[in-house]
């Protein structure tokens, strides 16, 4: 009987990979050695699927954008070329704002009261009578050579204040992603090899936070707790780290505990929890920072989302940059005050879009499932 | 299929109470004496008001024997009575937010859900074909949008600037002055009316799919959908409607353009999902067997490709009514939509506490719920799923 | 019996990759009469699959066809258009598809499955009645019970599954019916059951089969004829006792030469060196000369043309010639 045997179409990736494999770990002098050879390589060959994925490739630019954003000030600063008194973005103050003459040619009736008034509201200021020209000095001003955005009503640098977004953004994004990463990774490994009550305990629990909206949650707490950015960051970590993240990540842990590797280092007598940290975890590492691209996405948004309602104890951030264009009734003026109304709000919008963006074609690289043939 | 119902019912239950503890102890620890302040400091009420106040309210009792009352109130319909609006009880005042917020939610999550799964449909029929690219960031840029943003955006841009919608709140007040109904009156009257009409259409989609021939499918599709619309006309425009529909339309005046932001955010997730989804599934053999059979693509795409990429899609659903619930929070907030989120936001920040708590507790419920028939919904959809569940 | 019903006449076709050009069926010809069983064979890789789908055309969307024609009853079917392609497929020709496991959709009625593709093609449509009628009739054909009808896939067994599959691909009284690894994932037991049904099934209903395997021997006993392939070409075709008796092509003749009887216990054998070789870049003349043990200088410049080695036993082989009988090998 012939049997010209089953073997696969094309010489396939993993294949390919034991090979490779096999001759780093021949010369590799430690196992940490070859880890690191694996790593490096795992890295090499996600890079370059990654590559071929514009979209992914445009994210990954406007982060690079955000992040020079966030670096400038500090040069600014200190090369002189800023001087903190006016372009600081909180406590700064533009000393000599720049104004324009305008005739004061028509009455209005004062909403509330249905009176006419003999007075012109100039940008809510009464300024005068019909016929007068006055100097109304502009507050917020308009972008000029000195404020390439211009600045907001109490004079303050807008572009500094977008830089100082953008880094706190960062700060916030990196740390929020970091924790869910952390506890997701090991949450989900724990659940998945040591299964039994343990699972169970750790994924009904996840379905809780999955459950309840985050927002929700969040603005519960802000009640009990005045939020620093930095706790933000920690709660929303914590929140999605035990929640979805740590579920995907666990399913994966799964597919790796049958792996015969593992059941090798068992048989030769590997504890459970070097099992773990040795073979579990350095294969979750992948889908892991996929999730950490979406978490940063959403902690980005959250914060922009709790200042805005006015939850957040921070000093400067692009939610607060928003509000205070709120409150003070600009947004809804919309085009006339766009450079408070625009840079922030496009800010959050691309940097979540650029990470999330970067998420998704990580996920093509993942998932080969994905994947275009 | 029962005894798994009754299953998930426990356990959601369950999880409910442990929601509603956290919830609860963590709100009632708050920082500073909440009693004193709101009762015995405050000007507005005479000091033996207070003290009666307090101990009516057992504000006076151990901690965890007002948990426990405000526990099994909660099961009987007793949330406990506002602070700040002392003494009204915060059964009334959800009694009429809840409707609000349901009716904006169920028609936002309606809207955007269709609309995302057609359009997500056509992008993976289209995959690798121009505009893809183009759509899928536009997709993803509406998906990650910063939202409360958006909403002013679209209240400036259609109503400020084009003044096509009105800019808040969920009816126009100097309308109202002399109605004759109550805005709830109308409210529900509203919600039922569109809630049979759409349940009607349903059923007309679902009997034309049954049958097999294409005329008179076609024929049962069109003559039901016209009647059940000449129906909801003649109930409107006819006797019984005449004098509510002015307030009727007004509200939902209003409703238009919070729901249309709400669609346009949310209906890029699902979209972008279905995608993948059918992506995913137009890779299956059975795709192929259908192609093979010498079914035309549309059908190949609708009844193949596209009912077996619902699945997924339904499970997302769960997430995205999670989702839909925390931007409906801002869209009340943005849109002074006086619901559920507006009184979260609101009480929270005042510190009304039986009113917050009761608040966030029927977010949780709502989200339970939405997971609960979403999971019977995957059970209906998917066989495999019908059968295990059964033995 | 012996008109032709499908003739493949120098049929080339290639995937456009990013890497280049696969050449999957290169210069690929046969003819299928009335009635007839065709078995063709190779290993993985070779372009079986490839042939079948391009009969259907439905191949993958970065397939192209170069040259060459594919006439049923006389009509090209490379040259009609999408609409008339449709109208012929499960009509004309229907299909077993390898891995018939995930073939069906898991949502829908194994029945309803079957109604749909008969919906498309009998005109006037049939009644309710007579489809299930029609469908009883089929499952007691495959062996099925007819109440299995109003089940889902995932209630069948692989082995109910594939029957199944057999009575969908019979529901339209197709004149051909391609049956791509029909067996390959099940039990060799019901391998044999279902390919002994098949074959007294096309004895019943008088249609033509091509049966595609990776092994001669579960195809052996089914068919008439036998095309061997190797990579992405039709080397040798003949009569399935000429071919076991007389394999021609070295490629045959190694194959068949490591064991000594097809009823004989079933091993695996290895009997040939090397990697089948990179469709991307295929080997230039006979794609089989870095592997073959009678290869010539010419072998590696030259393509061979299909010769008749009589009886029309075709070879496609400079040396064929040189080859020796099998001796001892009957069928
Ligand atoms: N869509 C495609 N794009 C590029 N190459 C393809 C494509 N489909 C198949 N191939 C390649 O074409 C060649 C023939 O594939 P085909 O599926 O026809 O082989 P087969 O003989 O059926 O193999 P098996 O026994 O494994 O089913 C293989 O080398 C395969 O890698
Ligand atoms: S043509 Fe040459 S290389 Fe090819 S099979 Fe014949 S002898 Fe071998
Ligand atoms: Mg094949």
């Amino acid at each position: 009987m012939t049997d010209l045997g089953q073997r696969a179409p094309e010489p396939d990736l993993e294949a390919n990979a034991e090979a490779v494999e096999s001759q780093e770990i021949a010369k590799a002098q430690s196992l940490w050695q070859i880890r690191w050879a694996l790593l490096r390589r795992s890295f090499r060959n996600n890079w370059k699927l990654f590559r071929r994925n514009r979209i992914g490739i445009a994210g990954l630019v406007i982060i690079g954008f955000f992040a020079t954003l966030a670096i400038a000030p500090s040069i600014f600063f200190a090369t002189g070329f800023w001087s903190t008194s006016v372009y600081d973005p909180v406590t700064g103050l533009e000393p000599n704002p720049p104004s324009q003459q305008l005739e004061i040619v028509q009455t209005v009736t004062d909403p509330n009261t249905q009176i006419d008034i003999r007075q012109v509201l100039v940008d809510g200021r009464i300024n005068g009578n019909i016929g007068d020209v006055i100097d109304v000095t502009l507050q917020p001003a308009p972008p000029y050579g000195k404020h390439w955005l211009g600045t907001d009503p109490l004079g303050r640098d807008i572009l500094s204040q977008l830089m100082y977004g953008a880094k706190a953004a960062f700060g916030l994004g990196i740390l929020a992603a970091t924790v869910t990463v952390l506890i997701g990774t090991v949450v989900g490994s724990v659940a998945a090899f040591y299964g039994g009550k343990i699972d169970a305990f750790l994924m009904r629990l996840a379905d809780l936070l999955i459950m309840v909206p985050g927002l929700a949650i969040l603005i519960v707490i802000s009640a009990v707790v005045r939020f620093q950015l930095w706790h933000l960051a920690v709660v929303i970590g914590i929140l999605s780290g035990f929640g979805g993240v740590a579920i995907v990540l666990k399913s994966q842990a799964l597919a790796v505990k049958v792996k015969p590797f593992v059941d090798a280092a068992r048989v030769a007598g590997g504890s459970n929890a070097r099992l773990i940290v040795a073979h579990i975890i350095p294969n979750v590492m992948p889908l892991s920072f996929l999730y950490m691209m979406f978490t940063v996405t959403s902690a980005i948004q959250s914060e922009a989302t709790l200042s805005f309602i006015g939850l957040l104890n921070v000093d400067m951030s692009w939610g607060l940059m928003i509000q205070l264009a709120n409150n003070q009734g600009y947004l809804l003026q919309g085009g006339r005050y766009w450079w408070m109304v625009f840079p922030a709000g496009l800010a959050v919008t691309f940097i979540a879009m650029a990470f999330f963006l970067v998420g998704r074609a990580m996920d093509e690289v993942v998932n080969p499932r994905l994947r275009k043939r | 299929m029962g005894k798994y119902m009754a299953r998930r019912l426990f356990q959601s239950v369950l999880l409910f109470l442990v929601f509603i503890t956290i919830t609860w102890f963590l709100l009632y620890a708050l920082p500073g004496d909440i009693v004193t302040q709101k009762f015995r400091t405050n000007p507005n009420i005479p000091p033996e008001a207070a003290e009666t106040a307090i101990r009516r309210l057992g504000l006076d009792r151990p901690i965890l024997e007002q948990f426990w009352t405000y526990v099994t109130g909660f099961f009987r319909g007793d949330f406990g009575v506002s602070f700040n609006q002392y003494p009204r009880p915060v059964t009334e005042i959800i009694a009429e937010r809840l409707p609000r917020t349901i009716v904006l939610f169920l028609t936002a999550i309606v809207t955007y859900y269709w609309a995302g799964f057609i359009a997500g449909k056509y992008l993976a029929w289209r995959r690798g074909k121009r505009g893809e690219m183009a759509i899928t960031v536009g997709g993803v840029g509406l998906l990650t949008v910063f939202y409360p943003w958006f909403a002013l955006m679209a209240i400036w841009l259609l109503s400020a600037q084009l003044g096509l919608l009105p800019i808040s709140k969920f009816l126009d007040p100097t309308e109202w002055r002399n109605a004759p109904f109550s805005a709830n009156e109308v409210f529900m009257r509203l919600f039922w009316t569109v809630a049979i009409t759409s349940a009607l259409l349903f059923s007309v989609q679902y009997a034309a799919n049954k049958i097999r021939d294409a005329a008179p499918a076609r024929a049962i599709r069109l003559g039901g959908t016209v009647l059940v619309i000449v129906g909801f006309v003649f109930y409107w425009w006819g006797a019984g409607g005449v004098e509510i529909r002015p307030f009727a339309g007004d509200i939902a005046e209003h409703l238009v353009l919070p729901v249309l932001v709400l669609t346009l955010v949310n209906f890029a997730g699902i979209m972008l999902l279905t995608r993948s989804s059918m992506l995913e599934t137009m890779r299956e053999d059975f795709i192929l067997t259908a192609r093979a059979k010498g079914l035309p693509e549309k059908a190949v795409r609708d009844r193949h490709a596209a009912r077996t990429a619902l699945l997924p899609v339904t499970t997302s659903l769960v997430l995205a009514v999670a989702t839909v619930i925390d931007g409906g929070i801002i869209t009340e907030f943005v849109f002074s939509w006086p619901g559920m989120g507006e009184i979260l936001i609101s009480s929270v920040t005042s510190e009304d506490i039986p009113l917050a708590v009761t608040a966030f507790s029927f977010i949780g419920v709502m989200a339970l719920v939405g997971h609960f028939v979403v999971d019977m919904l995957y059970g209906v959809l998917d066989p495999r799923i019908r059968v295990s569940s059964s033995q | 019996m012996s008109r032709p019903l499908l003739e493949v006449d120098h049929l080339v076709m290639n995937y456009t990759t990013e890497k280049g050009d696969v050449s999957a069926i290169q210069d690929v010809s046969f003819t299928l009469n009335e009635g007839e069983s065709l078995g063709l064979v190779g290993e993985s890789g070779c372009g079986k699959t490839s042939i079948a789908m391009s009969l259907l055309r439905l191949v993958a969307e970065n397939a192209r066809f170069d040259s060459g024609e594919i006439r049923l009853d006389g009509t090209d079917l490379l040259s009609l258009t999408d609409e008339e392609m449709r109208q012929r497929r499960w009509n004309d020709i229907s299909m077993v598809f390898q891995g018939a496991m995930n073939a069906w959709n898991p949502v829908y009625k194994v029945g309803d499955q079957i109604r749909e593709a008969m919906d498309l093609h009998f005109h006037p449509r049939l009644s309710n009645a007579e489809v299930e009628a029609r469908i009883s009739k089929l499952f007691e054909l495959v062996g099925l019970n007819p109440a299995m009808m109003n089940r889902y896939p995932h209630e069948f067994s692989g082995g109910m599954r594939q029957r199944a599959i057999i009575a969908m691909a019979l529901s339209c009284d197709p004149k051909i019916i391609i049956a791509d690894e029909p067996t390959t994932a099940l039990d060799v037991i019901v391998q044999d059951q279902i390919l002994q049904e098949l074959k007294k099934i096309q004895a019943d209903l008088g249609m033509s089969i091509i049966y595609i395997s990776h092994d001669i021997a579960v195809i052996a006993e089914v068919t008439d004829k036998i095309g061997v392939m190797y990579a992405g070409k039709l080397v040798e075709l003949g009569s399935t006792r000429e071919v076991f008796a007389r394999p021609r092509h070295p490629y045959a003749f190694l194959l068949l030469s490591s064991t000594p009887s097809v009823t004989g216990p079933r091993r695996k054998l290895a009997p040939l060196e090397g990697e089948p070789p990179d469709l991307l870049n295929p080997p230039t003349g006979c794609r089989f000369h870095p592997r073959c043990p009678y290869a010539t200088d010419q072998c590696a410049t030259d393509e061979p043309p299909m010769e008749d080695a009589g009886d029309g036993h075709q070879v496609a082989c400079w040396n064929w010639k040189e080859v020796p009988e099998l001796g001892g090998l009957t069928k």
